[in-house]
């Protein structure tokens, strides 16, 4: 990669992990697999798990809706194919172990004929109103498309509660591997720009930043350049930020560009922020004005262990076993395959484990990328040496934390903080002693909700 | 095909540091003065390292031995301690006393907490105060180094005193302060002895030049901190200054409180060790300010010659306390659940 425009941009603490990004980066989005059989989960996002609105043995078109929950943090999930539901039944789910899914059988499937929308130069973004682009959105289904799955409906409606000003568009992508979000900046720049527009209009945000990684110089460039052709617009602004881990968490993004922090425990919105991921903006734009749902996505699949690692555009519910058969499956005989990055990923155990809406790649990690002791997890006790609390992004005491939870005194946890950690993993990925930190963390979080369940009733 | 798949919780890469590379680390570190060491006091400091460090891991893998514990010499932490221990000896011990030593810093100044990371106080430190305590008079008996000519004068140099036997310049210091002497001897010469460590004391306090450039390489490779070793030599220069402020004539320079003793190993070795040191940056700098002012306390106003040992033990002590103390506030303020 060239040089290119240098981003001064940051906050405190993170990590630098090798980046590894020349595996994919130069790999052009391609049709995924001609999939017989995909497996729609019910529960792609942060909020209400959807009903099934189809019974087994029914015909479903590509774009039908086949869930949909009354709730209003959800988001209703459609058929990427046209076949036959062969049955609803559990499925393995990278997030929460397990989960209903929808099976449908393809009866008839073409990769290639299914790509993305192209924005023809009629789109205006006076055409539609607020209420039509949240209608839009919220019909499509649509979520966060970076990871958390949060459904973008109830980020981007206007709530006279928490007024939005700021509109900042996340294409940091500081996961190591991971390039769907770099190569979507660069081939669909236009819509990402007609997204932005879109999601500005519908949230009543009146500036845009769109932070960028400065280790994605070509990704500047091209934004900028399509950002004059699109139309001057003073108010849309690229901020190269500095490459670092993890930038691309929207607490920290927001403290790189704004210079503001979000209450812990907070939500952005309360600062009069919304961040959204570069990909989800593009999603918007086919949303609102192709009116098509979100039953594709870019997804990674990368890693030293694939023969073919490359960006594929593929339906939602591929399960991992296709995805990986047709990047010429994996050359070792012991691997680990994450959803996602190494750093925030979650490493699945079964093969036919569907791909979700927030799914952004499948990385499959060699013995020799995870490191001898971290294959094997040998750990030694803590010798304190401080190195995860100058690396944490927010400000905490990891090991202070994680010890806490490990002795089951979750009070002591939540004394240092324990519900403001997000689970970066910088903290394990610097430990000496190979403390699973960020793992203990999380128990703890688990185990504080259960409390609180249990004390309610 | 891929038939093992491991399955565990994010983070699934980590930087390639573990605890055995950050103690080869402090042992690397340590190098350039166990070299100093062997060249002014020849076969007999060599013969003292060997015997800490051989004691100490002797001690360690017979305690975890004895509580059925696994095996952790691997981690190279008592090869640390026996370094250190062996560093703040003076050269003149017999070699069974820094037996003892060692065998007491590992199993009641180590294993008997626990094993590593457990320890609330610095194991080389608690063998060192243990033969102070029980071997008075071994412990204070100094030798010049071997490199000095005879015909060349030590730091004590205009002084009444004997330079063979009151070797050390922090034992001159006491004295001159107790007898009150003039302290206005420090020249330039003694200033370059101090450094290169031409002047008697422990094994490895002497050179401040060998240990200044193994803390360096400590800073490099980030294996601590400069905020400890900064607190800790400012804090002694500004209250060293302020004695001398005080009484120019009683009390020494301050370059001279800092460039003798053992205070840059104390600085950039013992009070860095993580395990019995804060883990806040602002507890690092109230930790480092307290090690450097106690043994100046000590020095200056105290009975013994030197501070170091005793001004380390009782701030591992508050330790706990000034974690507690100077929490650390998240990012985003702290959150009113």
């Amino acid at each position: 990669m060239n040089v290119g425009p240098v981003g001064r941009f940051t906050f405190s603490g993170g990590v630098h992990p090798p980046e590894n990004k020349g595996l994919t980066c130069d790999s052009q989005i391609q049709p995924g697999p001609a999939v017989k059989k995909v497996a729609v989960m019910l529960s792609q996002h942060i909020g209400a798990v959807c009903r099934p609105l189809v019974r087994k043995a029914e015909a479903v078109q590509a774009g039908q809706k086949i869930g949909d929950s009354d709730s209003f943090v959800s988001a209703p999930v459609h058929s990427p194919i046209n076949g036959k539901v062969k049955e609803i039944a559990l499925r393995s789910h990278a997030v929460l172990g397990r989960g209903m899914a929808v099976v449908i059988d393809a009866l008839e499937y073409n990769p290639s004929k299914r790509s993305y929308f192209k924005l023809d130069d009629s789109f205006d973004v006076d055409n539609y109103t607020s209420e039509q682009i949240c209608e839009a959105v919220r019909n499509t289904g649509l979520v966060g498309m970076g990871g958390a799955g949060f459904p973008t409906r109830v980020k981007i409606e206007p709530n006279p509660r928490l007024p939005k000003e700021t509109l900042i568009i996340n294409g940091c992508e500081c996961e190591p591997y991971i390039t769907c979000d770099y190569r979507i900046m660069l081939e669909w720049t236009r819509q990402i720009i007609a997204g932005i527009k879109l999601a500005r209009k519908a949230s009543g945000c009146s500036k845009v930043f769109i932070g960028i990684e400065d280790n994605k110089p070509r990704a500047i460039e091209v934004m900028n350049i399509a950002l004059k052709d699109f139309g001057k617009d003073d108010r849309i602004k690229v901020v190269p930020v500095k490459t670092k881990y993890p930038q691309g968490g929207e607490r920290q993004l927001i403290k790189a560009i704004l210079k503001k922090n979000v209450p812990a425990g907070g939500i952005p919105p309360m600062i009069g922020v919304v961040v959204l991921n570069v990909a989800t903006t593009a999603a918007i734009a086919e949303a609102v004005v192709s009116n098509l749902p979100l039953t594709h996505r870019v997804v990674s699949v990368t890693g030293e262990a694939i023969a073919n690692p490359g960006n594929y555009y593929v339906p939602i519910g591929t399960s991992v076993q296709d995805l990986l058969d047709f990047c010429g499956s994996v050359t070792q005989k012991s691997a680990k395959v994450v959803f996602g990055g190494p750093m925030m990923g979650i490493a699945i155990a079964d093969l036919e484990t569907p791909i979700t809406k927030a799914t952004n790649a499948v990385t499959v990690l060699t013995k020799d990328q995870i490191g001898r002791a971290k294959f094997a997890r040998r750990q030694t006790p803590c010798i304190r040496c401080g190195r995860c609390l100058q690396v944490c992004p927010e400000n905490l005491n990891p090991t202070r934390i994680a010890h806490a939870v490990k002795n089951n005194l979750l009070k002591v946890a939540e004394r240092y903080y324990m519900s403001a950690c997000i689970e970066c993993g910088c903290c394990s990925y610097v430990c000496p002693a190979n403390i699973e930190v960020t793992g203990y963390i999380k128990t703890g979080k688990i185990f504080l909700a259960r409390q609180k369940k249990k004390m309610a009733q | 095909m891929l038939s093992d798949i491991r399955v565990s919780c994010s983070p699934h890469i980590s930087e390639r540091f573990s605890t055995r590379s950050v103690m080869i680390d402090v042992i690397i570190g340590l190098a350039p003065a166990m070299a100093a060491a062997v060249y002014f006091f020849r076969m007999h400091a060599l013969m003292l390292i060997v015997a800490c460090v051989t004691s100490c891991v002797a001690a360690e893998w017979l305690c975890n031995l004895i509580r059925k514990k696994p095996n952790s010499l691997d981690d190279f932490s008592a090869v640390v301690t026996g370094v250190i221990l062996a560093l703040s000896l003076p050269p003149s011990l017999p070699i069974w006393a820094a037996v003892i030593g060692g065998v007491f810093s590992i199993t009641i100044g180590k294993m008997v907490f626990g094993g590593l990371g457990g320890n609330i106080f610095n194991p080389a430190m608690a063998g060192r105060t243990f033969l102070t305590v029980s071997f008075g008079v071994l412990m204070t008996s100094w030798t010049v180094p071997a490199s000095i000519i005879p015909e060349m004068p030590a730091v004590a140099q205009e002084n009444t005193l004997d330079a063979r036997t009151q070797a050390t310049p922090l034992a001159w210091s006491k004295l001159a302060i107790k007898n009150e002497l003039g302290a206005d001897i420090y020249s330039e010469q003694q200033f370059m002895a101090t450094l290169t460590g031409e002047v008697g004391g422990c094994l490895g306090e002497t050179s401040v030049i060998a240990l200044l450039i193994g803390g360096i390489y400590l800073l490099i490779r980030r294996t601590i901190n400069f905020h400890i070793p900064l607190a800790v030599l400012s804090a002694a220069f500004v209250f060293a200054g302020i004695a001398y402020l005080i009484d120019s004539y009683v009390y020494v320079q301050p370059f001279f409180h800092l460039t003798s003793g053992g205070l840059f190993l104390c600085a950039f070795f013992i009070a860095t060790d993580p395990v019995t040191a804060p883990l806040t940056r602002r507890g690092m700098w109230v930790f480092g300010i307290g090690v450097g002012a106690l043994t100046m306390l000590i020095r200056i106003v105290g009975e013994y010659p030197e501070g170091i040992m005793f001004s380390i033990l009782i701030m591992n002590a508050v330790t706990p306390l000034i974690d507690r103390f100077f929490k650390r506030i998240p990012a985003g303020g702290s959150p009113n659940v």
